[in-house]
């Protein structure tokens, strides 16, 4: 049984947050265990941040994972991941998308989109083993921007930190996804899984 | 599987991952519920959600009712009559449906009712962060509190047995953190539904007329009385019990206890924990017993003291030495939800615990250094919302001179810029009340706001009363043809029933006339032209006048095209023709029209094509992408 295992997901309402936060929670229940997700619905999901909260372990009750305790932080957004940097410590594992989504406040000139480099730079601060990478322009080479969630958890899952079989994400993918999104998605999946052994090498040391 | 062969499996033991508002949904299931009512509201919408997907089949009667009053009624009506019933609602609307529901404790039910009231602390989804538990107390309801989707599911069947022994509904009480956990849960087998039932005229008990009243009120404090017996053997009140060897313990309940049980596995120390699931009434000797062999005694809670100032009298009242700690200590705060983090904190406070985290000063170096470059991203108005070219057309008929009271749904999101358009709001309705008593004392125009869905449930006597008292000013009705923000569930005017039937329709503008409005008019907020000067003409009368704005909620519309295999032809900014004013950002401000540095430039993946930007440029710079 695992004790603890936390995964922050992070992004934009509609971009996939929630459906990635379903699919590990049910790959956790089809392994027989304990399993607590924290989601947001309602007002929060139309178009703004949407963070939900992935706890595994029979340790686990609460679905708010506590500061600094998120072993591997998803972000499918640059600076939602900085937002959500409180969760992460140095032992966390960060797999960032690159591609901005820029807020309408930031279009009205009301307020600044931070760089590349600065989101970087402030989130070093917190944990060193990050995985910054376009995931967008990756999915679209799959097929669709739709499977940037199941791209991302391929990617993540090939480091081999999460304690779930490979089945039974998989199986998870089928069950969550409506049916004739499936194949596409568990090609994103095995995608991440091969673009991120690459990755690993390259960026974490 | 999906969830609607999930909810409705007949597996007992099966473990599945579940919502805790499914949880809930599955527990009205496997209790038998005749009869479900709602008023869908965020965190409690999706036990109604669930239900409609498998009611029909199953036999289950289930509406999406006018507002939580109607529901309340129609549900202790059935449970009155004998039928198992359900009414769920998040926490405000138990304040539209506390006038039934007061006076439904004192003529009690027969067969087994639920009160489902989720509440919201931290005001993810709402207008304020009451403490529903006070509801309990108030009416002298039972009150149940899940820690966690499994109970939530469980509370629902223990609620039924203890409803039917003590002839009173009961109050399960969740927040967004249990009806938004999604957990693994155990299913149990199945009960189907009974929906016949009979009533036995007994006017005595069920027309609380003045003399039957003051004995039905008596009749409510014995039940209570009653009721204390079984909160003493509830099985949701337990003691986890530490190693022994600590005087210390936490008295808790709901997502509170889960924040507890976090915070001592990371602090990794021995306390005893009470964990109360039946709250009101109080398992008193349960809590005295506790009281009794601890030192120093914390009471963990979300918002209100509502545990701890019960515990603290028992405390008093029974002479007892022990030191209670709590909200009146400031030990925890009386707002927001609770975290893991928090709780650590207090109790660390709370025994003199010194607790050094891995990370000390994360949130330090996050509060200095991060949040500053944070560009805020509230919830928006999605690309194509009808809503945003309402707003913008009544801004551009007033000059943005008027005051505009506002409702509930998603075009309360028109108060941020650039739309500005949202001036007041209480709750459901007020934008039509707060427009009366604005107009009697105000020598600006008057343009309020209101949802499709929002009209029918309160808005309907705020309009009588502004033609009746003569009030003037413009009521904007916002048709999107749905309950756009809690997940588009059906309302009076889209003449679908929640069991997914055919009925009437009731048109907006139709009761608008009845209600004797004499100035009445239907557009297409598309159409800007037309909507602009349909607000001007309504300005110039005399009287209360209704606009009805009616055009289908852009998410729901594209997922119909979608579905129908309808290609979505996306709009294009001219770039030759850009002359950079920028009116479609900063006037119109769709989330689909960014600024790239030279011109305007639309998101293709975004833009679900409306057109309404091409009327808002005044250069004729945007159109069909060919």
């Amino acid at each position: 049984m695992i004790e603890e295992f936390n995964i922050m997901i992070v992004g934009v309402g509609g971009t996939g947050v929630l459906t990635l936060s379903r699919i590990l929670g049910h790959a956790a229940v089809l392994e027989g265990e304990k399993v607590r997700v924290g989601e947001i619905h309602g007002m929060a999901q139309r178009g703004g941040s949407v963070f939900c909260e992935v706890r595994i372990g029979n340790k686990v009750y609460s679905p708010i994972i506590p500061q600094g305790r998120a072993d591997i932080l998803i972000s499918l957004e640059p600076v939602e991941a900085l937002r959500a940097a409180y969760k992460v410590s140095s032992k966390s594992i960060v797999l960032m998308n690159t591609h901005p989504i820029i807020p309408p406040v930031v279009s009205l000139g009301l307020a600044r989109y931070p760089s590349l480099e600065e989101i970087l730079e402030k989130m070093r601060k917190f944990s060193s083993k990050i995985i910054a990478r376009d995931f967008t322009e990756l999915a679209k080479e799959v097929g669709t921007v739709r499977v940037l969630n199941t791209l991302m958890l391929g990617v993540v899952y090939s480091i081999g930190k999460i304690p779930l079989r490979k089945e039974s994400i998989e199986r998870a993918i089928e069950d969550v996804i409506p049916p004739r999104f499936v194949s596409i998605n568990i090609e994103a999946f095995r995608r991440g899984i091969a673009e991120g052994q690459g990755l690993v090498k390259e960026q974490i040391s | 599987m999906s969830l609607e062969e999930i909810i409705s499996l007949d597996a007992p033991g099966t473990r599945v991952l579940l919502l805790g508002n499914e949880a809930i949904a599955r527990g009205a299931i496997e209790g038998g519920i005749g009869v479900f009512t709602t008023y869908p509201g965020t965190p409690a919408s999706e036990i109604a959600d669930t239900l409609a997907l498998v009611a029909k089949r199953i036999g289950m009667y289930m509406e999406y009712s006018t507002n939580e009053k109607v529901a309340m009624e129609v549900a202790g009506a059935a449970a009155i009559a004998g039928v198992r019933a359900m009414t769920a609602m998040k926490h405000v609307g138990l304040n539209v449906a506390a006038d039934p529901f007061m006076t439904l404790a004192y003529v009690g039910v027969n067969a087994g009712m639920i009160v489902v009231s989720a509440d919201d602390p931290s005001c993810w989804s709402s207008q304020n962060e009451q403490d529903n538990r006070y509801y309990a107390l108030l009416s002298g309801v039972p009150m149940l509190e899940p820690a966690n989707p499994q109970e939530a599911k469980d509370m629902v069947l223990y609620g039924l047995r203890i409803s039917e022994e003590l002839k009173l509904p009961v109050l399960l009480r969740t927040t967004t953190r249990i009806s938004h956990m999604r957990a693994d849960v155990t299913l149990g087998p199945i009960q189907r539904p009974s929906l016949k039932g009979s009533f036995e005229k007994d006017p005595q008990r069920y027309v609380p007329v003045p003399a039957h009243a003051r004995r039905l009120h008596i009749a409510l404090l014995e039940k209570m009385e009653k009721a204390k017996e079984i909160s003493e053997k509830c099985e949701f009140n337990a003691i986890i019990e530490g190693e022994g060897t600590s005087e210390y313990g936490v008295i808790t309940s709901g997502a509170a206890f889960n924040c507890v049980m976090d915070a001592l596995h990371m602090l990794n120390i021995d306390v005893d924990v009470l964990k109360l699931g039946m709250t009101n009434p109080l398992p008193e000797q349960i809590v005295i017993d506790f009281l009794k062999r601890c030192e120093k005694v914390i009471v963990v809670e979300e918002l209100e003291p509502y545990l701890e100032l019960q515990v603290k009298m028992l405390a008093y009242e029974h002479g007892l030495n022990v030191k209670i700690l709590g909200k009146r200590e400031g030990l925890l705060p009386r707002f927001h939800e609770l975290s893991p983090d928090v709780v650590l904190n207090a109790i660390c406070n709370a025994f003199g615990i010194k607790h050094h985290s891995g990370n000390s000063n994360t949130m330090e170096v996050y509060e200095k250094e991060v949040k500053e470059i944070l560009p805020p991203r509230p919830p928006i108005l999605c690309p194509g919302c009808p809503h945003r070219a309402i707003f913008y057309a009544v801004k551009e008929a007033t000059k943005g001179k008027a005051v505009y009271p506002t409702d509930i749904g998603c075009y309360t999101l028109v108060l941020n810029p650039p739309l500005k358009t949202a001036d007041i709001l209480f709750c459901m309705g007020s934008s039509i009340g707060t427009s009366c008593g604005l107009s009697k004392v105000l020598d600006s125009a008057i343009v309020a706001g209101i949802g499709d869905s929002t009209f029918f449930h309160a808005g309907i006597p705020g309009l009588i009363n502004a033609v009746y008292n003569k009030h003037k000013f413009v009521l904007v009705i916002a048709d999107n043809e749905t309950t756009a923000m809690t997940g588009h569930q059906p309302h009076p005017g889209t003449g679908i029933t929640g069991l997914g039937e055919k009925s009437t329709a009731v048109a907006a503008e139709d009761v608008a006339k009845g209600c004797g409005v004499k100035f009445v008019k239907v557009v297409d907020p598309y159409n800007l032209e037309e909507t602009i000067r349909a607000i001007k003409e309504a300005l110039e009368a005399d009287e209360v006048a209704v606009i009805v704005a009616r055009r289908k909620c852009a998410l729901l519309a594209t997922r119909e095209r979608f579905e129908k295999g309808e290609k979505i032809i996306p709009y294009k900014v001219d770039p030759e023709a850009c002359k950079g004013c920028k009116i479609c950002i900063t006037r119109f401000g769709c989330p689909a029209i960014v600024w790239n540095g030279k011109h305007a430039q639309i998101v293709e993946e975004l833009c679900i094509g409306c057109g309404v930007c091409a009327q808002v440029c005044p250069h004729n710079a945007i159109g069909e992408a060919k």
